[in-house]
């Protein structure tokens, strides 16, 4: 396959990066290349050893490297070109793909168009401004995930975790397992930050302290950590004086966050939103930049694998259409806005005429809600937390009851039986 | 006396903390704080047979890729979770292993092997 020639380019082969690329293939396009820096394909599937992965997309309880495995035999299988140890480090506006790689140097091309899937990368000490010193022993929950399940080694004997992320508390019960002793998981906000099975399954069930409203205040020690002080925070998340309690420990783990990875987004002209971190698309996946579509943490952070492999198979198959048809499809101009205790949606705009599926996240926890989507559609849900993605199918039909000059449609999240 | 346990349910993201009574027999009495049935399901599952997959890493004697991710091929008690990992912690694979063979047969004797769940290429 020459480059010259390629229909649909992905960037990125984690799971969004090969569920678009296969679905690009089976929706009709000839030539699909899937370019990857690392040196296999997967992404941080191989890591992440646990299971949870596909219960919703294969209806079993897969680990991640399980999960990786089939698509990565589908990518093969479907004909789509690995381009590995390739690192894209240019993406213009009209398309033009740069790369580097030890084989060929630098090459250039431009594919018919484009599915951006880089995924994310977590936050880090430097973004969180925690007063001490610079120890050895402070590392991402995601870099300590990569030491235990791939490297061989365990990063610490005593270990703090900030943030009750899925990553953190995962590596919490995983650490425990091999032989180190988790203090506690340390959370700012009143809830957990992940998923409820995780704090049952990783904190309850190895009896790890959990510390809600608390914070790290200072990190301890010269060459390596030798201890945290946390305290109580206020409901304005500043520490309270008086409340500090000092925990020793040799290792501190991150688990606060994960920002979308949009370097080449915004060297292309792409429009980000402000509050995902990732690009402004439509029902297609269709960014700001004509035959640009993105999926999974790219656009926005997800909980769920099973909801980045349908995410992006949208877009690898509207990557597809707009290869084959040559000519620039209409982006979708009617807004969905966030309204009460709505934090984000994605896609930000629809085009009214196909069906439309709607991620969102809420701000605050609540429950017996009801989702109303302008007049067209109402949901009861149970319970709603910003660390559950929220998933509302909008039909084309449900669309059809949508006024000629709609141009926008509000997003609530109600609670029911409420006025 | 009866006696109360109590059980988050992770049925849905409400996380009802449910209370379950058990007389001196060992019958179930009542469930309070749950908001559906299915709350219930879970918590007796919970009480009587609480399981959970192990997921681990065992050693390999491949220089290129150290570890081998492994999982069991069936829930275990979770009491047996700490114990079954000083068996893994022992357990050496060499290359080829594919993915679903057996590492450990019947772990500690719950009936569950303990199969692979990633490749390891010679």
């Amino acid at each position: 396959m020459k480059l010259q020639d390629v229909d649909v380019a992905v960037i990125g082969a984690g799971p969004a990066g090969m569920a678009a690329a296969i679905k690009a293939r089976e929706a009709g396009a000839e030539r699909v290349v899937i370019m990857e820096r690392a040196e296999e394909l997967g992404g941080l599937l191989h890591q992440c050893v646990h299971n949870g992965f596909g219960l919703l997309y294969f209806n079993q309880d897969l680990t991640g490297p399980e999960y990786g495995h089939r698509f990565i035999e589908k990518v093969m299988d479907t004909g789509v070109k690995p381009l590995l140890e390739t690192m894209v480090v240019r993406l213009t506006e009209d398309r033009q793909i740069g790369a580097v790689n030890a084989r060929e140097g630098y090459i250039t091309f431009k594919p018919k168009s484009i599915v951006l899937a880089m995924g994310c990368r977590e936050r880090s000490r430097g973004a969180l401004d925690i007063p001490g010193t610079r120890p050895a022993g402070v590392l991402t929950a995601g870099t300590a995930q990569r030491y235990v399940n791939v490297e061989g080694f365990v990063p610490g004997k005593k270990i703090v975790i900030l943030g009750s992320g899925d990553i953190g508390m995962i590596m919490a019960r995983r650490l425990t397992l091999e032989g180190a002793q988790v203090e506690a998981v340390v959370e700012m906000l009143p809830y957990i930050g992940g998923l409820i099975r995780n704090e049952v399954q990783c904190l309850h069930d190895f009896e790890i302290p959990l510390f809600l409203e608390h914070t790290v205040t200072r990190i301890h020690g010269e060459d390596r950590v030798r201890a945290v002080t946390i305290a109580r925070v206020d409901g304005r998340r500043n520490p309270v004086a008086g409340t500090e309690k000092t925990i020793a420990c040799d290792t501190l783990l991150l688990s606060v966050g994960l920002i979308p990875e949009n370097e080449l987004s915004v060297m292309a002209g792409i429009q980000l939103d402000p509050v995902t971190g990732g690009a402004l698309v439509d029902e297609m996946r269709q960014t700001t930049v004509s035959g640009v579509f993105a999926g999974g943490n790219v656009l926005h952070v997800h909980d769920l694998v099973d909801n980045v492999s349908w995410e992006s198979e949208l877009a690898g198959e509207s990557a597809a259409r707009f290869a084959l048809e040559g000519k620039p499809q209409k982006r979708g101009e009617i807004s969905i806005k966030a309204g009460t205790n709505i934090r984000y949606i994605v896609p930000q705009t629809i085009s009214g005429q196909r069906d439309a599926t709607l991620y969102m996240r809420v701000t605050e926890p609540e429950e017996m809600v009801r989702i109303k989507v302008g007049d067209i559609l109402t949901k009861g849900v149970r319970a709603v937390k910003p660390s559950e993605m929220l998933k509302i199918e909008l039909p084309a039909e449900t669309l059809k009851k949508l006024k000629e000059e709609t141009k926008e449609i509000v997003v609530d999240c109600e609670k029911r039986g409420g006025k | 006396m009866a006696q109360e346990n109590t059980f988050i349910c992770i049925g849905c993201p409400l996380g009802c903390e449910v209370t379950l009574t058990i007389n001196k027999k060992g019958d179930v009495v009542g469930f309070a704080n749950n908001k559906c049935k299915e709350g219930e399901k879970y918590v007796l599952e919970e009480y009587r047979n609480p399981v959970r997959t192990l997921t681990a890493t065992v050693l390999t004697q491949s220089s290129s890729q150290p570890l081998l991710a492994v999982r069991t091929n069936k829930p275990i008690l979770k009491t047996m979770l700490v114990q079954s990992m000083t068996v893994l912690a022992r357990a050496r694979v060499k290359a080829p292993v594919k993915m679903g063979d057996v590492i450990v047969a019947n772990l500690l004797d719950t009936g569950a092997d303990v199969v692979a769940s990633s490749n390891l290429s010679s």
